[in-house]
């Protein structure tokens, strides 16, 4: 049976979504909060899209998108060109190579394992700008706060992650 | 129809090798992108104008309920202490009439002595106001997009202030957004001086809260409480603009507290002292319009 333009459409919406989404959270992170010290320490919230989609939707979310949402990122957020993209990039290989772990696994080892691909994004974000900025490296406390925070934060990024996959994508 | 077992596993096969070249590829773009950026092309800082003049309507709408949530919550918690917040305001008004009369008196021995001298007075100031729409870069930088650009007269090196302080100034300015660098950003230098002896000292930030005072001569010319401005050295910044007071002295480190608190402005102030500092164009800038 021929699908009529509108479902075509609507399919091609829903495809979208995982890099919509990590889109919107990226920016997310950008706007001002208003909370004191937060804009200091704030938690990436694009690595943990990339991360959850990387897990449960592999076929909609590429490496060139993640690419994409990364230099965006750097552009954006005046950080070091390529270094986001390529943190996001490693993290998505990662997963994807570790996609027979990450199979019907409850949330606390997916949570745990985030906490260790995190570990290694923000040591490796912070060499990277470390290296490139011309005034050396951030304290490391600052971003290990950093670090926590994103830790900390994925649980309810991650519920809102699923909700929306549950939402859109279940067809 | 349905393709045989083995074409199947070969597509497979072709699919992850296209996948791996994909990544590998891209990774390489990465790192190149970076060795760029180290050699700070022309094009680098064109595309990030292009992309911040591009994407600051839709951050603009995104901050939009985050600044009314605060303006909220500042809204209760001046309500809750309005009765303490008035008396203090009596009393500062009673010790700030008595500087009235001393600010008039000065004021007119000052213009006769301006008369005297035949000063010749500094030019003045234009400013623009522009709305904060985004604070980027978390630990790793520390930067805020603001609405106005090149069209309203926003040149790269001017600096910004909010309210009593200085903020940062302007790192790259795209046709109707900048981004600001802060003065906590660990790029960020400015020569200052340092309490009522004056000691010259640069601010560098470290991404942190509080940014450091780095060669300043003589460590305990500093003491908790002293008052940090511009120095005007390098021409970057005019000199005596207020930046924050000494917080900690220790061990050789003096962390400075700045005045402007990052996470209370919502607004700015772009000032053009005519300055044509280190961070300017190489290019000559065309004088705003007024």
């Amino acid at each position: 049976m021929q699908a009529t333009v509108i479902q075509r459409m609507d399919i091609t919406a829903r495809r979208l979504v995982p890099f919509g989404v990590t889109l919107v959270l990226m920016l997310f992170a950008m706007t001002p909060t208003y909370v004191p010290g937060l804009s200091h320490v704030a938690p990436m919230y694009a690595l943990m899209a990339v991360y959850f989609w990387s897990i449960y939707r592999p076929d909609l979310l590429g490496y060139g998108s993640t690419f994409a949402i990364g230099i965006l990122e750097d552009l954006l957020a005046g950080t070091p060109l390529g270094s986001g993209a390529l943190i996001l990039l490693l993290c998505q290989r990662v997963v994807f190579h570790q996609q027979k772990f990450f199979n019907n696994k409850p949330f606390g080892i997916i949570w745990l394992a985030f906490a260790l691909v995190a570990a290694g994004a923000a040591l490796l974000r912070w060499l990277c700008v470390g290296l490139v900025a011309t005034s050396g490296f951030t304290p490391i406390g600052q971003m290990s706060t950093a670090y926590l925070m994103t830790v900390a934060a994925y649980p309810i990024v991650g519920w809102l992650l699923a909700k929306a996959h549950m939402k859109l994508l279940s067809q | 129809m349905r393709l045989p077992t083995g074409q199947i596993s070969r597509f497979g096969t072709l699919k992850s090798l296209l996948q791996r070249f994909a990544f590998l590829s891209l990774i390489g773009v990465t790192f190149a992108l970076m060795l760029i950026g180290k050699a700070d092309t022309v094009l680098v800082e064109r595309a990030r104008d292009a992309v911040t003049d591009a994407v600051t309507p839709v951050l603009r709408v995104m901050s939009e309920p985050a600044a009314v949530v605060a303006d909220f919550v500042n809204n209760l918690r001046e309500l809750a202490a309005i009765r303490e917040e008035n008396a203090e305001l009596r009393e500062s008004n009673a010790r700030l009439l008595q500087w009235q009369s001393a600010a008039q008196r000065l004021e007119s021995e000052n213009k006769s002595l301006r008369g005297l001298a035949a000063l010749v007075p500094e030019p003045a100031a234009t400013f623009i106001t522009a709305r904060v729409v985004a604070d980027t870069g978390g630990a790793f930088a520390q930067s805020i997009l603001i609405t106005a650009g090149q069209s309203s007269g926003v040149r790269k090196g001017q600096v910004v202030m909010a309210g009593e302080g200085l903020v940062g100034r302007v790192m790259q300015a795209g046709l109707y957004s900048a981004r600001v660098l802060l003065i906590t950003d660990i790029n960020s230098r400015i020569p200052v001086l340092v309490g009522e002896a004056g000691n010259r000292a640069i601010l560098a930030g470290d991404n942190g809260l509080r940014p450091r005072l780095l060669f300043l001569g003589n460590k305990t010319a500093a003491a908790p409480g002293d008052k940090v401005v511009t120095s005007g050295d390098a021409e970057a910044f005019p000199p005596g603009l207020p930046i924050g007071q000494v917080a900690r002295v220790e061990e050789g480190l003096v962390d400075v507290e700045p005045f402007v608190v990052r996470d209370k402005f919502q607004h700015v102030r772009v000032a053009d002292y005519g300055l044509n500092g280190i961070l300017a164009q190489q290019t000559p800038a065309k004088t705003p319009e007024k």
